[in-house]
């Protein structure tokens, strides 16, 4: 439908012309892999692009040296939420099966769950399945249903009996129980 | 959920607001009689699921049409569905339509038929999908989704749950848009050389920086965020402006690219495929909250060829234009051009040999499949299909590099990166499945 007409942009508030392409303002930062763990919400991220920049510009054969950096920072002590996130995002365009035990860490705790997904549901193989399906015992409620979307999403039909199992299970949360049903009905 | 048939010449769509206010507090166009589940079955019951910018324009032809009683309004904003469903039954005169904060509930009203849904980007598949589910016919707003595979998860529900659903790219419901598809595709033109879309500018300069703020009371503020990566709430990224912000929408791409986009697609008789080759450039904020490219240049390719731009233009807004060998026509909603005249008047002249569909209203043709249940003039494969080019605009202007698509298998041939672009985890406890 017709949306309400938006004033036309002041010369103020259009994008600056002479930036050429999605290289051109990015930040120049001396280490912006360690400041990436250090991101917050609302903060400058002009580190984070620069991080961004090279993650989308590697090649196939720097993706490797790319994926250890990138699990390098999000090892870094004190690493934020939104770094976290961040660095899970990228993962999430690089990460191989060599990322799959630093994420699976990530996978078992609630707080964290949903950002590892972020890379994990990316990366092909039966390694990142089976940490899918490990972090279901280590879950509750609206992570493990995440987690149980994620398996669904992947195909993995291995965990159907795993997932009729927790469809039965009458202690487990109902937005748990559900997904569970749904996943199973999507498996079939 | 099979609705009679009933002559389309009944109904009264009133455009104005004020117009489908006067005239629906009428007895003549709504009986008092008609009343919440006993109303007669005839009538088309409707929900609408987003109670915002987008869905302000179809409370008034919704409104205005005698034969459409809307029963429900979802918001997890409580001003807006409070105000949605006030706005509802003071045109009915009634108290009868309801305001909800999550959808599922309305979803699950067994007296509901159609769900309208118009919520932010990243929430259009789910919703729909759950409308779906529960039996409802959908119209979901462009783009259709924000995602590859999400498009394709919606197409699927459709077809398992046999349900008529509309993607609201009413541009296929106007007659000139209509004509100029139909045109090219006659080879009016003669050799097609190339599409150009024009596209509003993307987005405000917001700053490198942004402030959390306490969500406003009565804002469900996780509802909100639903599937998109959790984010503390700023009234910067919310209403409207979700849009420039990459995690809940691609700004003007999927915006109004879906529209322009969308006629390029039908005119180059790709509504069952699409392109197989995109590249781009596009500039994006290094900072700050919005993430989306604030100028947008990408170019789709087609097997025959032709190539399809889509651009950012400052000033002019959004149009179509096809050039070929025997000229240019362009296409905007308001007015439309050509470099020679005749073309104009060979463009709106009948009787072509190829004959395109013609629905001369997007909510009117709806209804009508609602009740005959046919595919609409922009079933959801057409809708995932435009969606899709708008989205490989996107993820070429992200990776800056030209990209190979395969519109058949839906994936990039030989880039592992941008094939992970087609869809992503959803926060929990969405999920697609």
């Amino acid at each position: 439908m017709a949306e309400k007409k938006r004033p036309a942009p002041t010369t103020a508030e259009r994008p600056p012309r002479s930036s050429a392409d999605r290289k051109s303002n990015a930040g120049n930062t001396p280490e912006p892999w360690e400041m990436c763990a250090r991101l917050e919400y609302g903060g400058d991220r002009s580190f984070a692009w620069s991080v961004r920049e090279q993650v989308i510009d590697s090649g196939p054969e720097d993706r490797a040296r790319i994926e250890d950096q990138l699990l390098k920072a999000l090892a870094l002590p004190g690493c934020t939420d939104a770094g976290r996130a961040f660095l899970c995002q990228m993962l999430a365009l690089v990460a191989s099966v060599k990322s799959v035990p630093a994420l699976a860490a990530l996978l078992k705790d609630g707080k964290s769950a949903d950002e590892a997904r972020y890379a994990v549901q990316q990366i092909a193989g039966p390694e990142a399945a089976a940490a899918l399906r490990d972090a279901l015992g280590s879950l509750s409620g609206a992570p493990k249903a995440g987690v149980i979307g994620s398996i669904a999403h992947r195909r993995d039909t291995t965990a159907r009996a795993v997932l009729a199992g927790i469809r039965e299970n009458p202690s487990e949360a109902p937005v748990v129980r559900e997904a569970a049903a749904r996943a199973l009905a999507h498996l079939s | 959920m099979n609705l009679p048939a009933l002559p389309l010449s009944r109904r009264r769509f009133l455009r104005s607001s004020g117009l489908a206010t006067a005239a629906a507090a009428a007895p003549l166009i709504l009986p008092s009689g008609l009343r919440g589940q006993n109303a007669p079955s005839r009538k088309i019951t409707v929900g609408i699921v987003g109670s915002g910018n987008i869905a302000d324009s179809h409370y008034g032809a919704l409104l205005g049409d005698e034969n459409v009683r809307i029963l429900g309004v979802c918001d997890v904003d409580r001003e807006r569905r409070d105000e949605g469903a006030e706005r509802v039954n003071k045109a009915y005169g009634n108290k009868d339509c309801r305001a909800y904060a999550d959808f599922r509930e309305l979803n699950r009203r067994t007296d509901i038929d159609t769900v309208f849904v118009c919520t932010p980007d990243h929430w259009h598949a789910l919703v729909a999908i759950d409308a779906m589910r529960n039996g409802k016919d959908v119209y979901i707003e462009k783009p259709m989704t924000l995602t590859i595979e999400e498009g394709r998860a919606v197409v699927a529900a459709a077809r398992k749950h046999n349900r008529v659903a509309q993607h609201g790219t009413q541009h296929r419901s106007m007659k000139r848009f209509h004509d100029v598809a139909e045109y090219v595709r006659n080879g009016g033109l003669g050799k097609l050389h190339r599409i150009e879309c024009f596209i509003p500018p993307n987005n405000r300069h917001c700053g490198a920086t942004w402030k959390t703020e306490a969500v406003p009371e009565g804002l469900d503020w996780d509802m909100w965020l639903g599937p998109a990566p959790w984010r503390p709430y700023s009234s910067l990224g919310c209403h409207y402006n979700f849009r420039f912000i990459s995690d809940a929408a691609y700004g003007q791409v999927t915006n109004w690219g879906a529209h322009y986009l969308d006629i390029g697609q039908w005119a180059m008789d790709a509504d069952a495929g699409g392109p197989v080759s995109v590249e781009g450039r596009g500039e994006f904020p290094s900072s700050g909250l919005f993430t989306n490219a604030t100028k947008v240049d990408f170019t789709v390719r087609y097997a025959n060829g032709v190539p399809m731009h889509c651009r950012t233009r400052y000033e002019g807004g959004g149009t179509s234009r096809f050039v070929g060998e025997r000229g240019w026509l362009d296409i905007a909603r308001n007015k439309m051009s050509a470099s020679n005249p005749d073309l104009l008047r060979e463009m709106q002249a009948p009787g072509k040999k190829i004959q395109l569909e013609l629905s001369n209203n997007h909510h009117d043709n709806f209804f009508a499949c609602v009740r005959s249940r046919g595919k609409p003039i922009a079933d959801v494969e057409i809708g995932h299909r435009t969606t899709t080019v708008c989205n490989l605009g996107q993820i070429a202007m992200v990776l800056g590099r030209p990209l190979k698509w395969d519109p058949v298998k839906e994936e990039f041939v030989g880039d592992d990166m941008a094939n992970r672009l087609r869809g992503r985890a959803m926060r929990s406890p969405w999920s697609l499945a």
